[in-house]
């Protein structure tokens, strides 16, 4: 059945604010086992597009289908095989660590004794265990971003969106956070995160796509969209970003 | 633009309070700038400024056309008084403070810390209430005028200025310090707590205020005012009647009372200012609470919900509940809720005399209370402790976004909801009918009582969940527990007001049945509110939670702070 089906799949998804165009109808498909980056510059709209991919914001037009589920459509059946960390999103910060797990694991109903398990589990893994009943809104923002992802991945989804995962993260944080997505696309799951970090992206995807002013401007495997160059030129190039030409700025180096 | 950086030594032109005015209502404007409901709340801003300048300017110059010295000392000194208290309170309080200029902004200007007194004291100045202020405060300056003649109508305006710059530093003063000591997430918390105690309490206390002052004679009053003229709350306000009165050789040491009191204040203010543009980096450290080591959900679960399954509806009850005790906005609300609960129904019921006294259409009854008034005041409370809930998804904010990727049912979230807020609510229910019917030595009503509020409550429940599904808001995320957005005050008082008429309206039957069955209604109150409650609560979780359901993500976007 998985093979069927992408894991993510978009359709024209198009969203404007105030008149303002965030997303200008993206056509995504993500294979199903990869790992994929969504690269983009600030204001890309990428949070945009994830947001209306899982399901927490409503797109002006087009679809999303999870593993073959219409997002918009049969929410109930798509959601039930995701997991999100989204960006800048508060969790419910006024609970420990492991109560808001016990939260989430009751909420996607699961098991009393399957929850206590696995939220033991990942608090250990993810080295937060030793804060013990600390409220999250308390923890520091590498802890933050390691219990979200504890959350996301509870209920064992067979689809991970991540936005901004690496976002103000330490390199120790960073690099168990790694290690715990790569275990989980060899398991079978699909990764999908958005990222501004061209290492993070070379080291781990193994598809990326590139999204700048609200639409795709290059997808594939990351050798194909890299060619021969680094990935960090093709990104500058594809976004049209500029580079110093030395004449303005010459007060600078008086 | 092109000023070499490694050349600092060229010429700066020096910054003036003229800039920071500037940039306040540069700011203020960008602010409005197409937001046509803020334009709306500004203007109306403007009109209750207009109505306050207004209302205060003819009752500080009524004792000056009456002719009346004795009268004009008095509302000089507490009206004047009343007012720098207001200044003092009510940003902690209600309002907020305009946070329009943040003074962290300017951390990294080199600017002497005298300029940025300067600017942002200016800066402050030039605002909507001070202009509303100044308005009023010319009542006095009338007041002088007419019983001292221009000389004393000068000096009283000088005093006015004075005052006014009294009233805006102290507010500014008071609400950095305390924003600078409330860093700290627990000592926040508390102060919330402790300023919505204060909040509630206002209330009972001008009622006994007003009181004491019926009581009171007017030789003894006048006294007072003239000792309270004598302190910075009245000194700035009273010079003009002191020229009047021939005591001319008190006016420079009025001022200068009034001005070494805005010098200290500046001081002051100017000291947090400057703890506060560095920051509290390292704010305190956390401490981790070792709890007892259990399963994660035993620990989700406080031990009262030890009934509720572990279940969907279990955690998303756990969860409401741990926030009405650990989130400090909430709490607040609970507090007020019981502080006004018990107090507002024993003043109407016990000062029920005096009541009817100047609206002698009432009831029939003549000074004490009856199965009627105690209901209606009975309704009062359940509506108010329900009105809480008419921006629950506020309180969430963005972390609602949890529930939504989980496909929490929209009836399952409010039945979960409103479980939860009951756990608290309606044993506090329970004790104010018992209170008031003991205040009342009436303990054969406690059904009465009892069934209007629960009756009350539930449809209030009803209302409000619809209401917090429809018209929520989002609330400010900031590290100074006072701001508010601005206009929200506004939307929050005009929804609020709207679901409190109509949970007053659609409870109304259980105070026209206590008005029609008589005796009976003693003993079928209690069971008959509570069906009708519990009725009223189930019908609207069915019809709200299915608003919910297909507006779950536009719910999300309305209650996430805009960046």
């Amino acid at each position: 059945m998985t093979g069927e089906h992408s894991a993510l799949a978009l359709r024209g998804l198009t969203k404007r604010f105030d008149g303002k165009v965030a997303v200008a109808g993206v056509d995504l498909d993500v294979p199903a086992g990869s790992f994929f980056g969504l690269l983009g510059p600030n204001g890309a709209g990428k949070t945009t597009t994830l947001s209306m991919a899982v399901g927490l914001l409503r797109p002006d037009h087009g679809q999303a289908w999870v593993l073959g589920h219409d997002v918009w459509g049969d929410p109930v059946r798509a959601k039930r095989l995701l997991g999100v960390m989204p960006d800048g999103v508060r969790l419910f910060d006024r609970l420990s660590g492991a109560e808001l797990l016990a939260y989430h694991g009751l909420l996607r109903g699961m098991d009393t004794a399957v929850v206590d398990q696995r939220a033991s589990e990942l608090l250990d893994v993810l080295a937060l265990a030793d804060a013990g009943r600390t409220l999250v809104v308390d923890y520091s923002a590498g802890m933050k971003k390691k219990i979200g992802l504890a959350c996301a991945l509870l209920h064992g989804p067979r689809l991970l969106v991540l936005d901004e995962p690496f976002e103000a993260v330490d390199p120790v944080s960073a690099a168990l956070i790694r290690d715990i997505l790569r275990r989980y696309v060899v398991g079978g799951g699909t990764v999908v995160f958005s990222s501004h970090v061209m290492e993070v992206v070379e080291r781990l995807c193994s598809h990326v796509a590139i999204l700048a002013d609200g639409a795709i401007k290059r997808v594939g495997a990351l050798d194909e969209v890299r060619g021969e160059r680094r990935l960090e030129e093709v990104f500058v190039e594809a976004v049209g970003g500029r580079t110093a030409t030395g004449e303005e700025l010459s007060w600078l180096s008086r | 633009m092109a000023v070499p950086v490694t050349a600092p030594t060229e010429p700066v032109r020096p910054v003036s309070a003229r800039h920071f005015v500037r940039l306040k209502l540069r700011v203020m404007a960008n602010n409005l700038r197409g937001q046509s409901w803020r334009v709306v709340l500004f203007v109306a801003g403007v009109f209750g400024g207009l109505w306050f300048a207004g209302g205060g300017f003819l009752l500080l110059a009524a004792p000056g056309f009456a002719g009346e010295p004795r009268y004009a000392l008095l509302t000089a000194a507490f009206g004047g008084g009343l007012l720098v208290l207001g200044w003092l309170l009510l940003p902690l309080v209600f309002f907020g403070v305009d946070e329009t200029l943040d003074p962290a902004r300017f951390a990294l200007l080199p600017l002497p810390r005298r300029t940025l007194v300067g600017g942002m004291f200016a800066a402050a100045l030039a605002s909507v209430p001070v202009l509303a202020m100044l308005g009023a405060t010319a009542g006095l300056v009338v007041t002088a005028w007419a019983l001292g003649g221009w000389v004393a109508g000068l000096v009283a305006a000088v005093g006015v200025v004075a005052g006014l710059l009294l009233c805006v530093a102290a507010s500014r003063a008071v609400t950095s310090a305390f924003a600078t000591m409330l860093r700290s997430r627990r000592v926040r918390d508390l102060a919330a707590v402790l300023l919505a105690v204060v909040a509630a309490m206002l209330g009972p206390l001008q009622l006994l205020v007003l009181a004491a002052v019926r009581k009171a004679d007017w030789d003894r009053l006048v006294e007072v005012a003239a000792v309270v003229g004598w302190t910075p709350f009245g000194a700035p306000w009273t010079v003009g009647l002191d020229v009047a009165e021939g005591r001319a050789w008190a006016v420079p040491v009025k001022l200068l009372i009034t001005g070494a009191t805005v010098g200290l204040l500046l001081l002051w203010w100017s000291r947090s200012l400057e703890s506060a543009m560095v920051g509290a980096a390292g704010a305190a450290p956390t401490k981790s609470r070792r709890g007892p080591v259990g399963g994660a959900v035993g620990q989700l679960f406080p031990r009262m919900l030890g009934w509720a399954g572990r279940d969907r509806f279990g955690a998303l009850v756990a969860r409401e509940c741990r926030y009405w005790w650990r989130d400090a906005r909430r709490r607040a609300n609970l507090i007020t809720v019981a502080v006004v609960g018990v107090f507002v129904p024993v003043l109407v019921n016990l000062g029920g005399g005096g009541f009817t006294a100047s609206s002698d259409t009432g009831f029939e009854f003549s000074g004490s209370s009856s199965p009627v008034l105690l209901s209606l005041s009975m309704l009062f409370v359940g509506v108010l402790a329900s009105v809480t809930l008419a921006n629950q998804f506020g309180f969430d904010g963005s972390a609602y976004a949890a529930n939504v990727v989980a496909g929490v049912p929209g009836r399952l979230e409010l039945h979960a909801r409103m479980t939860a807020f009951s756990v608290y609510v309606v044993p506090m229910l329970g004790v104010v009918a018992v209170v008031i019917v003991a205040v009342l030595g009436e303990p054969g009503w406690v059904g009465v009582a009892a069934g209007a509020l629960l009756a009350a409550y539930g449809v209030g429940l009803a209302i409000n969940g619809l209401v917090s599904v429809l018209g929520a808001y989002s609330l400010p995320e900031t590290s100074n527990p006072f701001a508010m957005n601005s206009g929200a005050g506004m939307a929050k008082s005009l929804l609020t007001l709207l679901s409190m008429v109509g949970s007053a309206a659609a409870a109304m039957p259980v105070v026209v049945a206590a008005g029609l069955l008589g005796d009976s209604w003693l003993w079928l109150a209690l069971p008959l509110g509570a069906a009708y409650g519990l009725g009223a609560a189930l019908l609207g979780a069915y019809v709200g939670g299915d608003v919910l359901d297909r507006r779950q993500p536009e719910l999300l976007a309305t209650v996430t702070p805009r960046r």
